[in-house]
């Protein structure tokens, strides 16, 4: 065996692994805290590519500059989500329901898009881009580590935010015992529109960082929300660690398998690793980091 | 929160909301009648086709246009009529897309336009081959589609394994003479079908074929693959990949420093997108060329290329693409097999579109017995991005520009 060619795969898987990671971010959060599966993930993380595409257009902002306002943009349009159509669902229906409607809803923002953008195929460009490196005999894609700073940046962030501050607290008590987080004054309707809207901003600030690494266009809101499903399962529900660990996984699986068995079976390794570990270690592997206290 | 709305009124206004079109219309439903020609179909216009399904949605409009408002409609067999457009929306589903073309052939008509891709085109060209509908199309070239024995299907492009023969003949004329190739493509029909025929006529012309890797369907990452490139690099690197994928290819290219001396990316570089993406770095990437905009060929409704040009820009602010300029053409070419056949009987019709060889805007078009473009007439030329803009390079009779060859590592270009 190649020891260039086995670390520069292993250097690619991490890289690749980065992206995965940020794709997931949110996904893990709503997850985590609310129950909920977002299927209209995805769409968030398109809907911040395509806000950060109008950004650079109409004021010249650079995509990575514009992450906050992105940021707070989707928290807005998430949070109203949740408040309207989601909450509603789960309390008529079931947490099922919030399936359907949020399915629902990623066809609806995806139409939206097409409307307001257009179905063509976009890209995103930003001058603070890392460049390529070349280390021994391994090169590192420039661009695609930049996603992955960006992943860890982000990441950390919401883990100061969720073990640091008192609303991250909150969210924490919210999603291990949410009646008893109520006895303790913590308003679990507020919360779970909070962390449905950071979650959305969470995706919508990934899209940026993914829309300067790859072409897009409304319909690849399916492949995000399906990765961000698997990273979760792999790593582990609604901590930010077990998205980090639960996409570097993915993003090794990936190139390891791409480059040893071939390049056309990478999906089918990710989803043997996904089975086997629904099998051995349902709750992923750091657990579900809100597990119900009793 | 506020009154919540309750489960009746919810339904009552669903209820209203689909009836609605119906109640108040959606359009006058126009018949086959004697004094109109229908041109049914479906089209990805949702869905991961949407892009170039609204690109030869707008050919067909604007054909269709044209005749009816500059026209006046057409003459055929001493009768005038206008031609309608009745596409519908398969969201890039074969399924339902199939479906789609079913309710169409039960209903009134009989002359479709294809949709895009070959996964939709093939099965969609069974259903109005067993009901002798005729279907000319400008969006699949997948040898299968040409191999049923079918009839009444004709295409634009030369099927996917004689697709390669101007690009052969490219390499072997281009100088310093290449030695090596791979191919990069991904799992689905055209694709693979494209990456067979490349490698077959490379080994023809004596390239050594070093590598074909084959990615999942969607490509997001192609790192393996490019490793691969590195590690063995071949004088031409081809990828038989959709638009989308050939971007993602490409960015990681240059993000990798994977330079190769030539780099052909048959699905890509046609769309001005692609080249305000790449910027500079996108010189020297060589593609096929189906139409080019600098070649004038006459055109029996339009008038000719320069005049179609006119007339879209003039109507339309969508750029215009071959597949645009292609779909106008298979509604020009099936009203001059009308006239031919002196009327709309399906059969005359059909045998008239057979022994069609005409110049259209999008060039000449002549058809393979089976059904799909002759290779050598309609033939993709060969284009190569300079400066930002599109040359033809081959073949060295239309060219508009010199081959760039080899061209500098992504480093270099600035």
């Amino acid at each position: 065996m190649n020891a260039t060619l086995l670390l520069q795969t292993l250097v690619d898987g991490l890289i690749l692994g980065g992206i995965f990671s940020l794709s997931a971010v949110g996904f893990s959060l709503i997850f985590g805290v609310l129950g909920v599966v977002n299927l209209a993930h995805g769409v968030f993380i398109l809907a911040g590519a395509y806000l950060g595409l109008w950004l650079k257009g109409a004021l010249g902002l650079d995509p990575l500059a514009a992450i906050p306002v992105v940021f707070l943009i989707l928290a807005v349009i998430g949070g109203a989500l949740q408040q309207t159509l989601v909450s509603a669902a789960i309390r008529r229906g079931s947490l099922m329901t919030s399936l359907l409607i949020t399915f629902g809803a990623s066809l609806i923002l995806r139409d939206l898009l097409i409307l307001a953008f257009g179905p063509d195929i976009q890209s995103l460009s930003s001058t603070w881009l890392l460049r390529t490196y070349h280390v021994g005999g391994v090169v590192i894609d420039g661009a695609r580590a930049t996603g992955l700073l960006a992943s860890l940046v982000l990441l950390a962030v919401l883990a100061v935010a969720l073990h640091a501050m008192k609303v991250g607290r909150a969210i924490r008590a919210t999603a291990q015992q949410s009646f008893a987080a109520g006895l303790c004054g913590v308003d679990s309707n507020w919360i779970y529109m909070l962390t449905f809207g950071v979650s959305a901003g969470f995706a919508g600030a990934s899209g940026i960082i993914i829309g300067m690494i790859n072409p897009f266009s409304p319909f690849d809101d399916a492949y995000w929300t399906l990765n961000a499903f698997v990273t979760v399962v792999l790593g582990g529900i609604g901590s930010p660690v077990g998205a980090l660990l639960g996409g570097l996984m993915l993003g090794e699986i990936s190139t390891l398998s791409s480059q040893y068995i071939g390049p056309r079976f990478p999906n089918v390794f990710i989803f043997c690793a996904l089975l086997l570990m629904l099998i051995v270690r349902p709750n992923g592997l750091l657990g579900n980091a809100y597990k119900a206290s009793v | 929160m506020g009154k919540e709305i309750s489960r009746r009124s919810a339904l009552g206004g669903m209820a209203a909301a689909v009836a609605a079109p119906t109640v108040f219309g959606s359009g006058s439903a126009w018949a086959q009648s004697g004094s109109t020609i229908k041109f049914g179909g479906s089209l990805g216009m949702s869905g991961r086709y949407a892009e170039t399904g609204l690109n030869i949605r707008q050919g067909y409009e604007t054909a269709i246009k044209f005749i009816n408002e500059q026209k006046g409609g057409v003459e055929i067999g001493g009768k005038k009529y206008r031609v309608e457009l009745a596409i519908v929306d398969d969201a890039s589903d074969p399924a339902r897309a199939t479906s789609l073309i079913q309710r169409q052939v039960d209903g009134d008509v009989s002359f479709f336009l294809g949709s895009y891709g070959s996964n939709i085109v093939l099965p969609c060209a069974g259903i109005t081959e067993a009901a002798g509908k005729l279907t000319v199309q400008v969006g699949a070239s997948a040898d299968q589609i040409f191999q049923q024995g079918y009839r009444n299907i004709f295409g634009f492009f030369p099927r996917a394994s004689r697709a390669w023969v101007t690009s052969i003949e490219f390499f072997k004329s281009i100088t310093p003479k290449p030695k090596s190739v791979s191919i990069i493509a991904t799992n689905d029909a055209f694709s693979k079908a494209n990456a067979q025929a490349a490698a077959a006529g490379c080994k023809e012309i004596g390239l050594q074929v070093l590598d074909v890797l084959e990615l999942p369907e969607q490509v997001s990452d192609a790192s393996s693959a490019l490793a691969t490139i590195r590690a063995k690099t071949p004088d031409i690197l081809i990828t038989t990949t959709v638009d989308q994928n050939s971007l993602v290819i490409v960015r990681q290219m240059i993000a990798t420093d994977t330079s190769v001396p030539l780099l052909y990316q048959f699905l890509g570089p046609q769309l001005p997108m692609y080249r305000e993406s790449l910027g500079a770095k996108a010189t020297g990437v060589i593609m096929q060329l189906p139409w080019d905009a600098q070649i004038d060929s006459k055109d029996p409704i339009f008038g000719s290329t320069k005049a179609y040009i006119e007339y879209y820009n003039k109507n339309n602010t969508r750029a215009l693409s071959y597949h645009t300029v292609g779909a106008s053409a298979c509604i020009t070419t099936y009203v001059e097999a009308m006239r031919t056949a002196g009327g709309l009987d399906p059969a005359k019709v059909r045998n008239a579109l057979a022994a069609t060889n005409m110049s259209t805007a999008f060039g000449p078009v002549k058809f393979s017995p089976d059904g799909d473009g002759d290779a050598i007439v309609m033939g993709a030329k060969i284009g190569q991005v300079q400066s930002g803009k599109v040359q033809v390079v081959y073949p060295t009779d239309v060219k508009t520009a010199d081959l760039i060859y080899p061209t500098p590592a992504w480093a270099k270009k600035s």
